[in-house]
């Protein structure tokens, strides 16, 4: 399945030690709607790229597929005693 | 019910072996690794999926002598799915031959000696069972206490 929503923490202390922090929900779901007429467009173009490369355009889209779906639960997190900034794919 | 189970039950049924015998052959059926493909025992299939890592993690633990950043150690989580690295090394896999050779040079100046040809979809999943098995434990000697473990789960 293909991720429905990206989070984004991002927290850090300033100078004076006074904490900020900035999350952002993006909602993929709606990323993947726009995307689509834009992606009916790119796929002839990419199939034509790849007959010209000697490429099986197939596998390709396969492969483009596999990494979407496999980005989701997706985590990364850094966390140092000046900031602290969380991706998380669900 | 598999042959093999089978045979054993009416070997007993029969009494050419007692119960502790047939106890014992069908303890050791149980656990013979070809006996859960041939009459598809689903409790060891199940068993043989669960175990299979969904996740590689690396935990990265860097105090304030390594980061020179003061107030405490420095963190690094990451969870990568299983499914995200069986695209990329699909994906690798795709990349023309021609192109290989630029792409080892540059990897190799940007400090990571791999050979991309090496890495072939066939054997991917072979390299990630073995992913399953891997445990990393780095551990920094004296001041610089950076500690690295790579695992799955």
């Amino acid at each position: 399945m293909i991720p429905w929503s990206a989070f984004i923490y991002v927290e850090w202390w300033t100078r004076s030690h006074r904490n900020r922090r900035f999350s952002l929900w993006i909602p993929l779901f709606l990323a993947w709607l726009l995307l689509l007429p834009l992606l009916v467009v790119l796929f002839p173009v990419v199939a034509l790229a790849c007959l010209f490369v000697r490429m099986n355009a197939l596998r390709l889209y396969a492969a483009a597929w596999e990494i979407l779906t496999g980005l989701r639960k997706t985590r990364v997190e850094v966390r140092s005693p000046a900031a602290r900034v969380l991706v998380n794919i669900a | 019910m598999n042959d093999d189970r089978k045979a054993i039950l009416e070997m007993l049924a029969a009494g050419k072996i007692n119960a502790e015998e047939a106890e014992r052959l069908l303890a050791a059926l149980e656990a013979s690794p070809s006996s859960s493909h041939k009459g598809g025992s689903p409790p060891q299939e199940g068993i043989a999926a669960a175990k299979k890592p969904k996740y590689l993690r690396v935990l990265v633990e860097a105090d304030e002598h390594a980061t020179g950043l003061r107030g405490g150690p420095t963190t690094v989580n990451v969870r990568v799915p299983m499914q995200l690295l069986r695209a990329g090394v699909r994906l690798a896999g795709l990349i023309p031959a021609q192109a290989h050779e630029q792409l080892d040079k540059a990897f190799t100046q940007h400090g990571v000696p791999i050979t991309l040809s090496q890495i072939k979809p066939e054997n991917l999943e072979e390299l990630i069972d073995h992913l399953g098995d891997l445990t990393v434990d780095v551990d920094g000697k004296d001041e610089n206490k950076t500690r690295v473990r790579v695992f799955c789960e």
